[in-house]
């Protein structure tokens, strides 16, 4: 159904005699790429699978220890489900958040919509650094913290918020740096949708949030699942949020990576997170991509057997 | 079915700011009726329907169906079916779960939606088609689902806007006499837009010219097309020639006016000043150009004769620089009325009394 498939990718033909001229233009680039980027990651990956001697080499023999310590061990099982958690609560909250946002922008009038837009990407043009600095102050877990100063003025007690240093900050941080990656793809699949289909709903007797779940959700969720895949890998890989905002009990797996390769030397244990780090990234756009694949089957199916 | 219920829609307006894009238009649809809003593109016909739907506001005025305020009453409860230009079918939902969806959101229980989706399914010959999606469904196929999905309700109202409009035009006369059995048969109240006269007059129990956001002239097909009110609805519905003259001489049988390019008119009518009058080109007969001056009629140079089958168009010029267009049968065997009509040949142009139709300026 044209309506909720993703738009397909289209086969790279193999180049012929016309476009050597072209191939040859790509491969600086292709090259820089695998030098620099495949050939490091594939070494670090491998990395995963071999021992850390003592002097410092990561050589055979090959071995799945490191991966049984990561996904085994308590302390490291830890970090693996939080950053899987924060990853989770993150795009439920951003999905949350997101879907007003984007229904402003594909319906609201022109002025509205477009200054909505701009407040939803303005927080991307800040870059990260500067961002976890600012949620530092706002969330303060002392009488510094601007949240708290301001809840206390108001009457709540003492420091009544104490979330600077766990996850829950590293959450609200990223839900702040993630969400105009969700309402963008949202607000794009919410403008495809047809205007009468919404209002041939509302004539049929849906009250405005049946026509919402019944129509709008579903003819959404191309965007929505985009959105999804984007914002659960990205969270799951980040790095500079946790370590500003998460403190001990906040880290996730990329500072645990930091910690294994420049605190403890251990570059077999760091390959095997990184290769969970990527294992995380792809299965979350897979499982998305399934997702809906799989509603259109089941959708099939059960107008088959009807 | 549900009882067919009246529609009253009393100084209903629609402005956008500054915009006006509906005034003031009162009007009573009987039930079990069929009106045609009917009228230039931008003259209000899909405002109008759509604040019967209830997807527009009113500025000002009021709806009642079957003699209850809805003015106030939001979309989802007022009961009306409503056929789009565009079909909007969910195209997420097979046909047969499009159907069944109005019945869903009344609560009605699932072994009497499937009955009720299969009849009306049926109605519209599409019983088998149950189990595709609307995208397998060729546009009139789309349609004749929405008129199900529509009707499957029990509607108290049907309003369609531009339903017809995306089909080519087979499809599109077929379409309306199905959907004219239809609506006879279920006896269901109906308001259809369109800008395609013929299919006015082919559905419409009644039509509404409208113009400019206001009513212009209400009336059955016939009414609207042999007495138009106004300039503007004789030269909207069909053809028509406008002539104005003096006043020559007032006698016992009428008013005799003398037209600029040497012809002249007979009116029954007591006007001072001589008015307009309109004369449909299937009235006009031509005959030789050196016969007598006729009661109706004027002396023309014809500038292009276009054969059409059924008529043969002939363009004429008075000798005022006023055009004149007339229809001429062409009974097929019978050598045509207007055989051997030569471009730049005088003619006189005559009509019966009777085709003068007195319309208001404007
Ligand atoms: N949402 C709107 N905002 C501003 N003006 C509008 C709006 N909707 C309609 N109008 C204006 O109101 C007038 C009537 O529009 P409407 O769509 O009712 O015309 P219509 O008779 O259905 O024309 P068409 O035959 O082209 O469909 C037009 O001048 C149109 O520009
Ligand atoms: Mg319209």
């Amino acid at each position: 159904m044209s309506a909720t498939a993703l738009p397909q990718p289209r086969g790279i033909a193999w180049p012929g005699r016309s476009s050597y001229v072209s191939l040859a233009m790509l491969l600086p680039g292709l090259a820089f790429l695998f030098a620099f980027l495949v050939l490091p990651s594939l070494v670090l990956l491998a990395n995963g699978f071999m021992t850390q001697h003592q002097t410092g080499e990561v050589a055979p023999p090959f071995t799945l220890a490191n991966f049984d310590r990561l996904l085994f061990s308590p302390a490291y099982q830890r970090t693996l489900l939080l950053t899987l958690k924060v990853a989770f609560v993150t795009s439920f909250v951003t999905v949350v958040l997101a879907y007003p946002l984007a229904m402003a922008i594909a319906y609201a009038k022109p002025w509205f919509s477009r200054l909505v837009m701009v407040l939803v990407v303005a927080p991307l043009v800040v870059s990260v650094l500067v961002r976890s600095y600012g949620w530092q102050l706002l969330l303060g877990n002392s009488r510094t913290g601007v949240l708290n100063w301001l809840l206390e003025a108001v009457g709540f007690g003492v420091t009544p918020v104490k979330i600077m240093f766990t996850e829950w900050a590293v959450v609200v941080a990223s839900v702040h740096v993630f969400l105009p990656l969700m309402v963008l793809p949202l607000a794009t699949s919410l403008t495809r949708i047809n205007p009468a289909v919404i209002e041939a709903a509302r004539m049929l007797g849906a009250a405005p949030w049946r026509a919402f779940l019944r129509v709008t959700l579903p003819l959404s969720i191309p965007g929505l699942t985009a959105g999804i895949s984007v914002v659960f890998s990205l969270t799951a890989a980040s790095y500079i949020t946790p370590a500003m905002l998460g403190g001990t009990r906040g880290a996730m797996l990329g500072n645990l990576l930091e910690q294994q390769v420049t605190t403890a030397y251990d570059w077999a244990m760091g390959g095997a997170i990184a290769f969970v780090m990527v294992a995380i990234a792809l299965g979350a756009n897979i499982g998305a991509t399934w997702l809906i694949e799989y509603r259109q089957r089941a959708r099939l199916r059960a107008s088959g057997a009807r | 079915m549900a009882k067919p219920v009246d529609l009253a829609l009393s100084g209903l307006s629609k402005h956008y700011g500054r915009n006006v894009a509906v005034e003031g238009v009162t009007l009573r649809i009987a039930a079990g009726e069929l009106v045609a809003l009917l009228g230039p593109s931008g003259c209000g016909k899909t405002t109008t329907l759509r604040m019967v739907a209830g997807l527009v506001e009113p500025s000002a005025g009021e709806i009642l169906i079957g003699g209850m305020q809805v003015t106030k009453v939001p979309v989802h409860k007022r009961n009306i079916g409503m056929l789009f230009q565009n079909y909007a079918l969910f195209p997420h939902l097979s046909i047969a779960q499009n159907v069944a969806f109005g019945l869903q959101m009344r609560g009605v229980g699932k072994a009497e939606t499937a009955k009720r989706v299969a009849d009306a399914l049926a109605l519209v010959q599409l019983g088998s088609f149950a189990d595709r999606l609307p995208a397998a469904l060729s546009g009139g196929q789309q349609q004749r689902v929405a008129l199900a999905r529509a009707l499957v309700i029990e509607p108290s109202l049907l309003l369609l806007d531009e339903p017809l409009g995306a089909l080519d035009k087979n499809l599109r006369e077929s379409m309306q006499v199905e959907l004219r059995q239809i609506q006879r048969r279920l006896g269901i109240t109906a308001v259809l837009v369109t800008h395609d006269q013929e299919e006015a007059m082919t559905l419409a129990d009644r039509i509404v010219i409208m113009r400019d956001g206001k009513l212009e002239q209400v009336g059955t097909p016939e009414e609207i097309y042999s007495q138009p009110a106004t300039r503007f609805v004789a030269g909207f519905i069909g053809a028509a020639n406008f002539l104005k003259g003096t006043v020559a001489s007032r006698g016992a049988e009428g008013l005799a006016i003398a037209l600029p390019g040497g012809g002249r008119l007979l009116l029954p009518t007591e006007t001072q000043e001589a008015p307009l009058v309109a004369v449909r080109p299937e009235a006009i007969a031509i005959g030789p150009a050196d016969g007598p001056l006729p009661g109706n009629g004027t002396p023309a140079t014809v500038e292009q004769v276009v054969y059409r089958g059924q008529m043969t168009h002939l363009y004429m010029r008075l000798d005022d620089g006023e055009p004149l267009l007339a229809y001429l049968a062409n009974r097929d065997g019978a050598a045509p009325d207007g055989a051997g009509m030569r471009v730049g040949e005088r003619v006189m142009a005559h009509w019966p009394a009777s085709a003068n139709k007195v319309v208001r300026d404007n």
